[in-house]
């Protein structure tokens, strides 16, 4: 169970994250954003059809108790993390498209997330549930520091460019910071968790990863692109659903909750460190192709 | 017209149909320049602009760092004490620059020019090969750096006659956590900074040393600039030209006052004093932002937004999202560019009033597009390293014809010449030969190529143009790039230009090779934005080309070598081509 200081923290740390996205952003971006209704059409179906159908078959599937099944539908759920930003920058992936996904997936999260959490969890135990205002208000307090994020860099480009960087560092430090301060207290928690919730964590991002890169494929999308929407499914915003719990749960329970959240944030820097590699390798193998191409595009032209 | 050449030249009455299409105040006489030198430029817009922003330099990200008229005044002030009395340089001394844009190099440039130094412009980018031919060909004394690309000076210094060196960094004159934060990303994260393996001054501590000394010694600094005559050496401007080997091209105080003023002639309608934005995105050691951007817009108090590399262009959005950008000057390439930008196209800058193009020729398609989506007239120009740069210009008041360089700028005369010299009819394409106080003193210590290119006063260009009814010029090509099908002149940028209208198609360079049939054959090399074939690109271009013209080879590539102002390189094209058919040149088949 966190402390009050740590959750008094990480709401602060969030709202921080939250800012640096904002001041990433102008309103102009939206407008062009609309204008690619297909990119922001698969970004939505992946994030709020995919994510959380998958989150509620990996729990019906491993059996798990409905408190974890609750917290894995939450993870699935909750919108992109910004952290996704960072990993598509290093996979050469498109770091446009990324950044614009997570901006609309965290919008549409303030309806989407009630809605979809209410429609998979409706069959488990009330006590259990997860308060829809709850979220909303969450939510609706962190577009505050969004849009604060966005009024900033309209007054001061410096003071905007240095909070987006802050708001990009502190998305990883939050997951450290998670880590560093939940694991050692919940070791032997961590020990007798049995094998299913460790699968559940780490099978959702994988699974996420691998359902964004085929289905962008499969509307179309070139790999590059692909790879983007495929890092941005895996990766959730873990540090917001790990809020969402502490304000909603108190004691035992708060703590039971936590464990998927905060093992899916652990497991999800390791996996998209090995899935970042690998795209990056196959980004350098396509230019490496392309070049290769080019020099035999010059042959059967010759007079 | 009336000449403005001194009275030593021997008055000739070429033909100047021009002049009538010098409308609203462009007199065809050049004024007498209002300065004496370029120090003098400086300080007295520096005085009536004191308060107004000078230069924002900004980042990608958008973070920024500014300077104020008179902050840039003062900083070159310290900057000129600290050359000659912290170096103990002497009026003349060569000091070579190497800064990308950023807010240091209006400081040094300006430092240099108030000192009555020599500014030898040299490219960041360059080699080490490149660099010591450039600093040992010009004598330069002292050197000024971006902390970037320090590591080459050792490989270098021994081979030249420099003796100090200043390294000054991209954030330079930004706020302090602002530059703190850039140079960590720099060193840290981009590992673009090495460690500086040769003694250096940074420019901080050398302009603080400048303003100790002035100040222990009394010293004004005007009076290095007293004696500075319009003939003094203001610039050695490197230029390869088309050929190997690069020569300083001797710019004079005067070669580049008197080219400010033709710009005002040409553009004043459309810069007012204390009101204008300039966006540049060229490199400020290239002629053309140099004389342009720097000069030209520092004369009228403009706020010069400075983008330290505009590549990949979204680099750019920052800078015209964030600044009022109402003038911008560009190449094709640029334009070009922008124009592919959704965030450019959906919100082109509001304030924009003009845009200039120069460097090589402006494809009408481009023009079309940016015309028809900022709503602003894209004029272009024409001129040379060798002449401070600009020779003509479309007026942005009156008639601008589009595919045209314009007319002669004031005070410039023109002539189409053959080969023996003679002046071509009326409508015959030949070489461009120009006379006008802007033209450059010769080439440095290059007495040979100096006589090849400046003969009884008139430069001849290399350039092969046509001029109509009305004096409006249009380049025809390169001399040197004229491919020879069969015996027809075939101009790569008639071909360029024909292809360049294929939605598909980014951009495009085309090459004349070695061919057994025809001698040589036409070679497109494309960039693509689309599905595009061959057979699609021939037979756009048989409709619109005679035959002999239509490419008989084309290859598809993912980019095109360019220089750093983004011109197209079909020199490398051409080189890299031979090199992967070393028969080519030979038996004038390519080999499989």
């Amino acid at each position: 169970m966190l402390s009050p200081l740590e959750e008094t923290l990480l709401a602060i740390m969030m709202a921080v994250i939250m800012l640096g996205m904002g001041s990433s952003l102008t309103f102009k971006d939206f407008r062009i954003a609309l204008r690619h209704p297909q990119a922001i059409g698969i970004g939505f179906a992946s994030q709020y059809l995919f994510m959380p159908l998958l989150a509620f078959l990996i729990g019906r599937a491993l059996q798990l108790p409905p408190i974890q099944a609750v917290s894995l539908i939450l993870m699935g759920c909750v919108p992109g993390g910004t952290t996704s930003n960072i990993f598509a920058y290093f996979s050469k992936s498109l770091l446009g498209l990324s950044i614009l996904m997570t901006v609309c997936s965290t919008l549409l999260a303030v309806v989407m997330v009630p809605l979809v959490l209410t429609f998979y969890t409706s069959g488990i135990d009330a006590a259990f549930r997860i308060p829809s205002g709850n979220i909303v208000a969450v939510l609706g307090v962190l577009l505050v520091p969004t849009l604060l994020g966005m009024w900033l860099r309209r007054r001061n480009a410096n003071v905007g460019a240095c909070t987006e960087l802050m708001g990009g560092i502190l998305g990883v430090v939050v997951i450290v910071f998670l880590i560093a301060t939940w694991v050692p207290r919940n070791w032997q928690l961590l020990m007798t968790t049995g094998p299913e919730v460790y699968l559940a964590s780490v099978g959702l991002g994988l699974c996420g990863f691998l359902i964004g890169y085929w289905f962008s494929r499969a509307v179309r999308l070139n790999p590059q692109k692909a790879r983007t929407v495929s890092l941005e499914t895996g990766i959730q915003n873990g540090p917001l659903a790990v809020l969402i719990v502490t304000l909603s749960f108190a004691g035992e329970t708060q703590q039971q909750m936590l464990l998927i959240p905060v093992m899916y944030s652990l497991f999800i820097v390791i996996t998209s460190t090995f899935v970042t590699f690998y795209y990056r390798a196959r980004s350098l193998r396509e230019e490496l192709a392309r070049d290769q191409a080019k020099v035999e595009a010059e042959g059967p032209v010759r007079g | 017209m009336e000449s403005s050449q001194d009275a030593a030249t021997p008055r000739r009455q070429p033909p100047h149909p021009w002049t009538r299409h010098y409308r609203d105040g462009i007199s065809a006489k050049l004024p007498p320049p209002e300065h004496a030198n370029l120090a003098v430029l400086i300080s007295d817009s520096a005085e009536r602009f004191a308060e107004r922003r000078a230069f924002t330099s900004c980042m990608p990200n958008g973070m920024n760092g500014a300077l104020s008229y008179a902050q840039v005044d003062a900083a070159s002030d310290a900057f000129a004490l600290y050359l000659r009395e912290g170096l103990g340089l002497a009026p003349g001394s060569r000091v070579a620059v190497q800064l990308p844009n950023c807010l240091s190099y209006p400081v040094v440039v300006f430092g240099i020019l108030k000192a009555g130094c020599v500014l030898v412009n040299t490219n960041p980018l360059y080699a080490a090969g490149e660099m010591i031919h450039q600093f040992h060909d010009s004598g330069a004394e002292a050197l000024v750096i971006v902390d970037m690309f320090v590591d080459k000076l050792p490989e270098v210094l021994p081979h030249t006659a420099i003796r100090h060196v200043v390294v000054a960094s991209l954030a330079q004159f930004f706020p302090p956590v602002v530059r703190h934060v850039v140079q960590a990303v720099l060193r840290y994260w981009n590992r673009v900074i090495p460690p500086c393996p040769v003694k250096a001054t940074p420019l901080g501590e050398a302009l603080a040393e400048g303003r100790r000394l002035g100040q222990a010694q009394g010293i004004s600094v005007p009076d290095y600039w007293r004696d500075l005559a319009p003939e003094s050496l203001a610039a050695l401007q490197y230029t390869g030209g088309t050929t190997g080997i690069a020569k300083g091209a001797m710019l004079s105080h005067g070669n580049l006052l008197a080219n400010v003023a033709q710009i005002e002639a040409m553009a004043g309608s459309h810069i007012g004093d204390g009101e204008e934005c300039v966006l540049t995105a060229l490199p400020l050691y290239h002629i053309f932002a140099f004389s342009v951007n720097l000069l030209a817009f520092f004369k009228h108090g403009a706020h010069n937004v400075l983008v330290p590399n505009p590549r990949p262009i979204q680099n750019l959005q920052r800078a015209i999202e964030n600044y009022p950008v109402s003038w911008i000057s560009g190449v094709n390439t640029l334009f070009n560019a922008l124009l592919n930008e959704e965030w450019f196209t959906l919100y082109p800058p509001r304030k924009l009033r003009a845009a200039a193009a120069g460097g090589t020729a402006l494809h009408a398609a481009v023009a079309e597009r940016w015309e028809a989506i900022t709503g602003t007239p894209l004029v272009e120009g024409y001129g040379l390293t060798e002449s401070s740069p600009v020779i003509s210009f479309n007026p942005l008041v009156g008639t601008r014809k589009p595919g045209s360089i314009g007319i002669p700028v004031p005070g410039t005369e023109v002539r189409l010449v053959d080969d023996a010299g003679a002046p071509v009819a009326q409508g015959e394409p030949g070489e461009l030969t120009a006379r006008g106080p802007q033209v450059m003193q010769g080439y440095w210590q290059q007495p040979e190529a100096t006589a090849e290119a400046l003969r009884d006063g008139w430069l001849y260009t290399g350039d092969v143009a046509a001029m109509d009814a009305d004096g409006y010029l249009r380049i025809v090509d390169r001399k040197k790039d004229l491919i020879l099908v069969s015996g027809f002149n075939v101009y790569p940028n008639e071909v360029e230009d024909c292809i360049a209208l294929l939605d598909a198609v980014h951009e495009v360079g085309v090459i004349g090779v070695p061919d057994l049939d025809t001698g040589e054959a036409v070679r497109a090399y494309i960039v693509t934005r689309g599905e595009l074939d061959r057979d699609a690109v021939k037979a756009h271009c048989r409709q619109q080309l005679a035959r002999y013209k239509v490419p008989k080879q084309i290859a598809f590539v993912d980019e095109l070598p360019k220089s750093p102002i983004g011109k197209v390189l079909r020199k490398d094209l051409r080189a890299q081509y031979l090199k992967d058919h070393p028969h080519a040149a030979t038996d004038g088949r390519p080999s499989c």
